[in-house]
């Protein structure tokens, strides 16, 4: 039986989710199309990035903006301290790309039981935001879901602009197409690396936070959303999505696909 | 008593997992993280066979039991090893398609997550989050074995079965294509063995272990739920194989023990009591991945290292195999001892064309790289590819070998159409190549780079390893001694032993002759053979290249040096951007004045 309300509001919630799917792809891909590293990590800048707003929230008493910015801040400190301390050593020594993704795989298992052990396996929450519902027609969406559809799309748009106009943006996108290419006419590739990290990390933050504000966070929070960034970045494009733009039509594609199977 | 009795289970428990992951992740170079979802599918097919049937009165959903089939569990292991076997199939043929590593990470974490997924949701097959119980334990003549030490006979028998098969198979010519597959799948390709049917049957052998094992526990903790096969269970199995030592036994086994041993040990340390005693675990091992990775990323025991006595038991059973050979077997064919040319023999007495191509072409986005390229090999006779950089002649020979496919044009082999065959098939029929960047398998000894292209050897078939082990014995056997007679007709005898990544560019580039002529195919196409080594070793290799063309082999090399094209070629077509412009001998092609121009110099 068809019934336009039902569907309608599949739809609304189907782009709410697929949005931010789509930043959590975004975010993984741009570290993965440069390094060519399977930043299984990634999960756990998102969980940080939780646990570190939740904390700066309850603990040290700051506002909710402060403490979200003090969650993206520690996301991007993870991001630029796995690179450089883990990742850009075994990379100098030409470690394989498996040996990298099991690195990156002991990071994932050791920082979320840390995170358990210090903060214990229960759920903790980020209260404080300001939640409205609001009605159209039959449909009915929060100020929430409103803001997390803006704010990955903007961040989505933010990427490419970057990309395509910056002097940085575009020697990321040379050494995503051809790494030895971009080294030869003297783009430094560790500079590049560390500004995918950061740029990604950022990224994997907000939509941490996205989350959290109507969620929750614990210690294993980071592998479900990462799978999904995973599966995004490999179904968008089978070319590795060397270009933007039709990483972004991939994008939407997914995006009506998902909320496609929501209903 | 039963305390021990039990971590040593755990311990065995892991030892299956981690050896049958090691054939995958340490001999193949496959990445699975799938490894703990195969494991609960033997479980759970086990669990439902062995249950007692529930009287539909009783009502088994009101219950919230499951009701089973109340098989014995001997007859229900063996479809346990069954079923995972199946599923291993079914998400191997996807994966191996795609070559890349980290689609086939991708797969298998996928894999990995709904199954797991499934196990908790589709209540009425799994009994959902509650799991299955209670499966009957271990029995024996009527008697019930379910106390830790009794079943612990168990655990014992099936890991040393488990150990011995993934020896076996890891150290059988099965193993040595593993590892050539992990070092490089296209040139095993090249060599004639159809490496699609490998990865999937070791993709199975993998999941049919791990099946057992979970067949096993499932009769042990009588109890069966989605958690123990989680992602976190998948991820334990790979850094026990990764610590150990990708690609040894030992290691894994050490791996196992050692990990397996973490929380024992924690649990017992006062201050982080049971509760954290896993999470504590999971710090520790994931810590350890990291060190491992950054300053040993070979592992505590590298391949090929193994304790003392075992050295001792590996080495004498090689001896075995080896004894008999240098020398003890003959080529079976007299290559002419040296040769000044190759067609110099009888004028007009013309060999066939073996090979012919007719307006061949290939198109790389807007290049034509290769644009309507008619030309014909002849047998006894050395034909030459000369031209400028990117003419198309690499790609020409990646088309004749079926690793590229052309965008029209025939390839006619023996007066039958190729286009269109799979590389391994063209490789069986005497077309076979070498690699301008060699592609020599780096981490095996020259003896088993040789020995890998030795054509119909039974050992690469498991069911024949399983069924005829002295046959598969004895031919492995002539296997090596072939091996050491082609090693000893490149000159590299001596090197036997070594490992390829210790040798020097031009030794490389003489075990990979060596590997091409083991193939025993006809059409040898060399792709720069003599380029980046010294002077001496490239007459060797002039001489090599003669004395094979004089026995007969239809040659075809890719060159760049005048001096080594002018010494061997008889035929010789100049490409430029993808197109014959000329053909004749060097004599015909150096007099040209256009050519000197752009290509000879002056």
């Amino acid at each position: 039986m068809f019934s336009f309300q039902l569907f309608s509001q599949l739809l609304v919630s189907g782009i709410v989710i697929g949005s931010s799917y789509a930043l959590l792809s975004v975010s993984f891909g741009v570290i993965y199309a440069t390094t060519r590293i399977f930043h299984f990590a990634h999960a756990i800048a998102y969980t940080v990035a939780s646990y570190a707003s939740v904390t700066a929230l309850a603990k040290a008493g700051l506002p909710l903006w402060l403490a979200l910015m003090v969650g993206l801040v520690v996301a991007v400190a993870l991001g630029i301290l796995i690179e450089l301390a883990a990742y850009r050593p075994m990379r100098r020594r030409g470690a394989s790309t498996l040996a990298l993704f099991l690195t990156s795989l002991g990071l994932t298992i050791a920082g979320s039981n840390l995170i358990q052990i210090v903060f214990g396996p229960e759920n903790k929450p980020l209260p404080g935001f300001p939640m409205k519902t609001f009605a159209v027609g039959a449909v009915t969406f929060t100020n929430l879901h409103l803001l997390t559809v803006i704010v990955s799309w903007v961040c989505i748009f933010g990427v490419v602009v970057f990309l395509k106009k910056t002097k940085y943006g575009k020697a990321t996108r040379a050494a995503q197409s051809n790494q030895q290419m971009a080294m030869a006419v003297g783009i430094e590739m560790d500079g590049v690396s560390l500004l995918v990290f950061m740029l990604g990390s950022v990224l994997v933050g907000v939509s941490a936070l996205l989350f959290t504000l109507g969620g929750v966070a614990s210690p294993n929070m980071g592998l479900s959303p990462i799978l999904i960034g995973f599966i995004g970045v490999f179904l968008g494009d089978r070319e590795r999505f060397r270009r933007s733009a039709r990483r972004l039509r991939a994008r939407s594609g997914y995006l009506v696909v998902r909320s496609v199977a929501e209903w | 008593m039963d305390y021990l009795a039990d971590v040593g289970i755990t311990i065995l428990i892991y030892i299956i997992l981690g050896v049958s992951l090691n054939l995958l992740l340490g001999y193949a170079g496959q990445v699975s993280m799938a490894h703990a979802v195969f494991y609960g599918i033997g479980a759970y097919t086990a669990g439902l066979l062995t249950l007692p049937v529930l009287e539909a009165a009783e009502g088994a959903a009101a219950r919230g039991v499951t009701s089973g089939l109340g098989w014995n569990w001997l007859p229900a292991l063996l479809i346990a090893v069954a079923v995972p076997l199946v599923f291993a199939f079914i998400i191997a043929i996807p994966a191996v398609v795609s070559v890349t590593g980290e689609y086939l990470i991708l797969l298998t974490l996928a894999f990995q997550v709904v199954v797991n997924q499934l196990m908790n949701s589709l209540t009425t097959v799994t009994g959902g989050p509650y799991g299955l119980t209670p499966i009957p334990p271990f029995s024996l003549f009527g008697h019930e074995l379910s106390s830790p030490p009794q079943a612990l006979g168990f655990f014992v028998v099936a890991a040393l079965l488990a150990v011995f098969v993934t020896w076996r198979i890891g150290e059988s010519p099965f193993g040595r294509l593993l590892k050539g597959i992990r070092e490089d799948e296209i040139a095993v390709r090249a060599l004639g063995k159809n490496t699609l049917i490998v990865k999937v049957t070791v993709f199975g052998v993998a999941a049919a272990i791990a099946g057992m094992a979970g067949a096993l526990a499932s009769y042990y903790y009588q109890f069966i739920a989605p958690g123990n096969y989680s992602l976190d269970l998948s991820i334990f199995v790979v850094a026990v194989v990764v610590l150990g030592g990708a690609g040894n036994l030992i290691g894994t086994i050490l791996g196992a023990i050692v990990l397996g041993s973490l929380t024992p040990l924690l649990q017992n340390i006062a201050w982080i009591g049971s509760s954290n005693s896993i999470p504590w675990q999971g710090v520790i091992y994931g810590v350890g991945l990291v060190i491992i990775m950054r300053f040993r990323p070979q592992g505590i025991l590298p391949e090929g290292l193994s304790p003392r006595w075992f050295k001792h038991a590996a080495r004498s059973a090689s001896a075995e195999l080896t004894g008999a050979a240098p020398g003890s077997w003959s080529l079976g064919v007299d290559y002419p001892d040296s040769a000044e040319t190759c067609a110099s023999g009888d004028e007009g007495d013309e060999g066939e064309d073996v090979v012919r191509i007719s307006g061949l072409a290939r198109n790389f986005g807007g290049l034509r790289a290769v644009d309507g390229v008619d030309m014909a090999l002849r047998r006894g006779r050395i034909t030459a590819l000369i031209g400028p950089n990117g003419a198309g002649k690499t790609t020409i020979f990646n088309m004749v070998t079926g690793e590229l496919k052309p965008d029209s044009g025939q390839v006619w082999f023996r007066g039958t159409d190729v286009v269109g065959e799979k590389p391994h098939k063209l490789a069986r029929f005497g077309i076979v190549r070498s690699f301008q960047d060699v592609r020599v398998f780096q981490q095996l000894s020259a003896l088993e780079n040789v020995a890998m292209a030795v054509p119909g050897q039974p050992g690469e078939n498991l069911v024949r390893l399983g069924l005829q082990p002295r046959r598969t014995r004895r031919a492995e056997r002539e296997t090596r001694a072939k091996a050491h007679a082609y090693l000893d007709f490149v000159g590299m005898s001596e090197k036997a032993d070594e490992l390829v990544v210790n040798l020097s560019f031009g030794e490389q580039k003489l075990v990979a002759i060596a590997r091409l002529l083991a193939t025993e195919g006809d059409v040898l196409l060399l792709d720069e053979p003599t380029s980046g080594i010294d002077a001496n070793s490239v007459n060797q290799v002039i001489d090599l290249i003669l004395r094979l063309c004089r026995f007969g082999k239809t040659v075809c090399i890719v060159e760049h040096s005048v001096h080594v094209v002018d010494k061997l070629a008889d035929h010789v077509y100049f490409l430029d951007h993808g197109a014959v412009i000329e053909e004749g001998t060097m004599k015909d092609l150096t007099s040209r004045p256009h050519l000197v121009e752009v290509y000879f110099g002056t």
